[in-house]
């Protein structure tokens, strides 16, 4: 080609370096400013003129000057760091409020369901403990459980039998119930850590759990009995309520109505008719505020206790489950509309007889997606079904990965979490195994066996309440005949009897104040600042841009290449016309193939541009004479040349 | 007159007799009634006081004193214009009613006490804090500043910073931090205003002022509460970057609460913007919240009409939002994170000599006045890690702006200011020969005018030839222009620059003098 022949004659004319570029130090300098990319110093040359070459000089003196300075800038500035937290003060939206009473069915009303189990737990206790029915309390007393006793073979206790150990004798263990001591085979499991130095002397009670065929037995031991008690309970409880239907489950707890005594919002009533029912297997019915009824969500334009929710919480202690739950309350999650209350995990316990007031901040978070993190924006990427109805969240997606997984080893779901599709809760009768299943599950997730915390990932953006509680007494020592009265007189129909104040409890949720948090993650370098630094960095060593790129594209790759290309043609040729003509006389045609290219070389020297700039005669006939002199004149031929070039416009 | 209200939504209607020799005045003004809804479509509204009193409204008597919970309403008549407009403020609750209906009724009466009575009938500094232990040193209620607030009397302020120097607490620890032991008289509470029991306190930056209603968190009686602080300082750095007021003195709102020279803040901003709606439309202030000046406090008897416009005003939701647009947060905000824990104190142990120690400090006597349910400690102590800033900064400052715009004009073009300087240059250059030449055509179009005008002469022609003729080069001329090539070949010496550039200015500006001279035809 053309480009490629004229850099070839180029570079074999220039290659030669005989020194450097000219004579003198003035000559040298006048060169590099013609030639440079940098443009200032060509100017400073070009220019006619004593002021314009003044001012050019001046403008590239600056100019050095400034790329100096910012290059300092730029320089300490890469040694601060910057953090940026936005602070918004506007109307903010109320989180949606989930209130559950800790025990989540009324006793009375479960009574039938749980008679037999209650009746073995208080058995069990009796032969461990020595513990007998307080007589005290009034609503037991019509029970004489040891009678029905001798009568029934105790169900549960056989399917799952309490043990009490002796430390030291780990193989043998006493079964309370018949009073013999049997082997135990099967690996022992300790629900307390082993590292923990538990009563040396004492007894161990735990349960045995085993497989089908009995063959294979995990026993679970507790260090305190009332933790082994409460397990066993909540085992049973949960399987017998798995039978139960929802409707019948929800009638069982609580309405609204009983649960909320009063309810204030930012200055104006409200009543249970703005509280969604909500039923948790664990809990109950729970009840949520500003759960998107009607599509619309309350929003707070005022901080302060008094624009909140304010409500009295009726909790009536005498309907509590003595063995599934030990304490007395209420729990409060603050959470998203669209987000799961996660009651047994997160939430707020808030005592009876006091007022609970809990400030809240609002902090939002937002983490770049896929290139930046590993975080999820919705979970749709997310290999694990979300059986929750509600927005994506970390713990949604590993119960979920827990659910799944139970019901494909084990058959039936677990109480405590929805149903995936298909799936039926587990309890005795059609899944006679599943608890050792289940619990042999659990340790496997637990210890990340499952592989659920791998998959799942987290949210990219979350809301965030920081809550500050604090308690009061309430009702006030002088408030508290006349408050209880017109209560009680509120609830009218409802409560046939004066409430006492333990049952009552009062809470305060409220914006501290407007300011809202958002913590946002943005890319550090965009394209634009990419691409600018490349300019910056190319500029800054070569000054050299884009155009320079593909100069040196077009030099390099298509040129040299093509270069090459018609070598390896030309030699092919000759090969293939060596290989025609054998016979033919040896010397001709190789020195004719190698002197082809010097040839076209001479052929292209004295075209018409480069004949009227070198006159190559003198040069290639008196090769060895003065070269310095001939140098400088036609070096300053050419000068005159490109001046001429560039006066010619100027004239114009 | 509270006992009363009481009795009455209890259920002895019978105890109404009783109680004839009431004044009626305060009742009269905004009264509580039932709203029987049983049937959705005509309710009836009963007085209270109905039988005893003939009231304005549609009262009727017999039946209604059967409703129950389950069928009534409780709710507030706000009446104005001399009773004609009537709205009623439904509760669902008769509790809410009568709080709210006392909190009402108390602004009222407490609007027209001097300031000064009030402040004597609160809680004196002595009286609130038995005990005061800061860091080693002993500190007593003279180190607290006093400051009234409406809601909740005398609230006496540590180290507010607005006389001494703020007093500095660098060591993490409860060690290291303020221990109080509060009496809160619980006897003597009044039990509508308020039903819950214990202390109010706030965490706060010094010289600002406290609204402790709104961010103030409870103590509770009986116990011991220790409150671990951490401070979360923000800075940020203001209006072109974040919409936020270093002083407040850009915030169309006058500060109402600049009298105790506390600084700007957003809570002073939004509560100074409902006083001034407040004077606005009710033309008299809320007792809640500071007084301008030459305003007076809401009252019944001087402002019949304040408690309807005051409910009206609460739950207007656009006035809130007005409230919020014209306010803006200071540029620097200081939170205190808090964590709360609580155990009970004193212990069934100590319960005994603490108490008798403490009442004998407090009035000298040896029998215990103080119990239990009236005395709250406090400890309040940095955390561990206890100061953190939060700082704003420019993201792109105009050295980042100028090194970008740099790398983008390098990056497509190989350009640099100086390269703009250059085009400018040569636009500056342009535009200066477009000038010349059109110049040059308008005085040829003129001259061109001039010749059309004389037209007769033609001796130009001859005047050429001889100007031509003249010139001793014009050998010269012909024989260069057709060889350039063959040019430098002629000269010996090559100067190259010199001579032929003298040779072309020598020939061009003859020919412009001649041409010039002699009217040329073009240039």
């Amino acid at each position: 080609m053309a480009p490629g022949e004229k850099i070839k004659a180029k570079i074999k004319k220039n290659l030669p370096v005989t020194g450097p570029q000219a004579p003198t130090i003035k000559e040298l300098m006048r060169w590099y400013c013609l030639n440079t990319n940098t443009h200032g110093c060509r100017r400073i040359v070009v220019s006619r003129g004593r002021l314009r070459r003044l001012l050019w000089i001046l403008f590239t003196l600056t100019a050095v000057a400034l790329i100096f300075w910012q290059c300092a800038l730029l320089v300490i500035s890469f040694y601060t760091v910057s953090v940026s937290i936005k602070i918004h003060f506007q109307k903010l939206d109320f989180p949606a409020v989930t209130i559950c009473n800790i025990n989540p069915y009324k006793y009375s009303a479960v009574r039938d369901l749980l008679a037999d189990l209650e009746q073995e737990t208080r058995g069990a206790l009796k032969t461990l403990y020595g513990f007998s029915e307080i007589k005290s309390r009034k609503r037991r007393d019509a029970e004489s459980w040891s009678s029905v006793w001798e009568g029934t073979r105790p169900k549960f206790l056989n399917l799952v039998p309490l043990l009490a150990f002796k430390e030291g004798e780990m193989g043998k263990a006493r079964d309370f119930l018949t009073g013999r001591k049997r082997k135990v085979s099967g690996s022992i499991i300790r629900k307390e850590s082993d590292v923990m130095n538990v009563h040396e002397s004492k007894e161990v009670v735990g349960f045995q759990l085993c497989s089908n065929d009995t063959s294979n037995c995990a026993v679970y031991t507790f260090s305190s009995g009332v933790n082994a008690i409460q397990e066993w309970y909540k085992l049973h409880y949960m399987n017998i309520m798995a039978q139960v239907s929802l409707e019948k489950k929800i009638n069982m707890s609580y309405s609204a109505e009983e649960l909320l005594v009063t309810c204030f919002f930012d200055g104006v009533s409200c009543d249970a008719r703005n509280f969604t029912l909500f039923h948790h297997p664990m809990y109950g019915n729970c009840y949520t505020f500003n759960n998107r009824q009607n599509e619309t969500i309350l929003s707070t334009s005022m901080g302060g206790s008094e624009y909140g929710l304010q409500v009295i919480l009726h909790i009536n202690e005498e309907e509590y489950n003595p063995f599934l739950v030990s304490s007395t309350g209420a729990k409060v999650i603050i959470h998203r509309q669209d987000e799961y209350p996660f009651v047994e995990d997160v939430g707020t316990e808030i005592e009876t007889a006091m007022a609970t007031s809990i400030g809240m901040h609002l902090t939002e978070s937002f983490k770049l997606s896929e290139p930046y993190s590993q975080c999820t924006e919705d979970g749709s990427d997310v290999p694990v079904e979300n059986i929750y109805k509600a927005a994506y969240s970390l713990k949604i997606c590993l119960h979920s990965c827990f659910q799944t997984k139970m019901v494909e080893k084990c058959g039936c779901a677990q109480y405590s979490q929805p149903l995936p599709p298909a799936a039926n809760y587990c309890n005795y009768q059609q899944h006679p195994n599943w608890m050792y299943c289940y619990y042999q599950l659990h340790q496997a997730f637990v210890r990340e066996e499952l592989g659920c915390q791998s998959v799942c990932r987290e949210a990219c953006s979350f809301k965030e309440w920081t809550l500050t509680t604090s308690l009061a007494q309430w009702p006030s020592e002088v408030s508290e005949k006349w408050l209880l009265s017109v209560l009680t007189w509120d609830q009218g129909l409802q409560i046939k009897k004066k409430l006492n104040k333990t049952d009552l409890a009062k809470l305060l949720i409220f914006y501290k104040d407007l300011n809202q948090r958002s913590i946002m993650e943005n890319p550090a370098n965009s394209i634009e600042m990419l691409l600018s630094n490349f300019g910056g960095q190319l500029g800054l060593w070569m000054s050299c841009s884009i155009v320079c790129i593909i100069e040196i594209v077009e030099v390099f790759f298509i040129d040299s290449l093509s270069i090459i290309a018609r070598q390896q043609w030309q030699k092919a040729k000759q090969w293939w016309a060596q290989r025609q003509a054998p016979p033919c006389p040896e010397a001709p045609p190789s020195p004719q193939g190698q002197d082809n290219p010097v040839l076209d070389i001479d052929d292209d020297l004295p075209t018409f541009t480069s004949a009227l700039h070198l006159p190559p005669a003198p040069g290639t006939q008196v090769p060895g004479t003065p070269p310095p002199k001939y140098n400088t004149l036609r070096l300053e031929r050419a000068f005159s040349n490109q001046l001429t070039d560039t006066q010619v416009p100027a004239e114009f | 007159m509270d006992a009363v209200l009481e009795r009455i939504l209890a259920p002895e209607p019978s105890h109404a007799n009783a109680t004839e020799a009431l004044n009626f005045t305060i009742w009269n003004h905004t009264p509580l009634v039932l709203i029987d809804e049983q049937n959705p479509h005509k309710p009836v509204v009963l007085d209270l006081f109905g039988d005893n009193h003939n009231s304005s409204a549609s009262s009727s008597p017999a039946p209604g004193r059967t409703c129950d919970a389950q069928g009534c309403k409780v709710a507030m008549r706000l009446c104005s214009l001399n009773g004609t407009v009537c709205t009623f403020r439904n509760f669902t609750s008769a509790t809410q009613a009568v709080m709210e209906w006392y909190v009402l009724q108390a602004t009222n009466i407490f609007s027209q006490v001097p300031r000064q009575e009030l402040v004597a009938m609160s809680y004196p500094g002595e009286q609130l804090i038995l005990a005061c232990l800061f860091g080693a040193e002993p500190c007593s209620h003279r180190n607290f500043t006093s400051i009234f607030h409406p809601d909740y009397g005398n609230c006496h302020i540590f180290n507010w910073g607005m006389t001494e120097k703020a007093l500095p607490s660098s060591n993490p620890g409860a060690e290291f931090g303020l221990k109080l032991i509060l009496d809160i008289g619980q006897e003597d509470y009044v039990p509508f205003l308020t039903s819950t029991a214990g202390a109010r306190l706030l965490l706060h930056e010094q010289r600002s002022y406290p609204f402790i209603k709104e961010e103030g968190i409870y103590a509770m009686s009986g116990t011991e509460t220790s409150i671990g602080v951490l401070v979360d300082r923000l800075e940020r750095k203001g209006e072109p970057y974040s919409r936020c007021t270093k002083n407040g003195s850009d915030v169309p709102i006058p500060n109402l609460y600049s009298d105790h020279n506390t600084t700007y803040s957003i809570q002073a901003c939004i509560h100074s913007c409902f006083q001034d709606h407040m004077i606005r439309n009710c033309s008299c202030g809320h007792y809640l919240y500071p007084l301008p000046r030459g305003e007076k406090y809401c009252n019944n008897q001087d402002f019949p009409d304040w408690a309807y416009c005051y409910s009206d005003l609460r739950i207007n939701v656009a006035q809130r939002e007005t409230c919020i647009n014209l306010c803006k947060e200071s540029c620097n905000d200081t939170q205190y994170k808090m964590t709360i824990s609580m155990a009970e104190w004193p212990s069934e142990a100590s319960e005994d000599w603490i108490l008798h120690v403490l009442s004998q400090e407090r009035d000298q006597s040896t029998n215990i006045t103080l119990s239990r349910k009236g005395i709250v400690k406090l400890n309040i102590y940095f955390q561990e890690f206890n100061y953190r800033t939060i700082e704003e900064s420019a993201a792109n400052n105009i050295v980042w702006l100028l090194s970008n715009l740099g790398g983008q004009f390098g990056f497509w073009m190989g350009g640099s200011v100086l390269c703009l300087i250059e085009f400018g240059e040569i636009i500056i250059d342009f535009v200066w020969i477009t000038v010349i030449k059109l110049v040059a055509f308008s005085k040829s179009l003129q001259r061109r005018r001039a010749q059309a005008h004389y037209a007769s002469p033609p001796p130009t022609v001859a005047e050429l030839v001889e100007a031509h003729t003249n010139f001793g080069f014009q050998p010269d001329v012909i024989s260069h222009s057709p060889t350039t090539g063959t040019y430098p070949d002629e000269q010996p010496v090559p100067i190259p620059g010199t001579p032929p550039p003298n040779y072309d200015s020598l020939r061009l500006q003859p020919l412009d003098v001649v041409e010039s001279d002699n009217e040329g035809d073009a240039i």
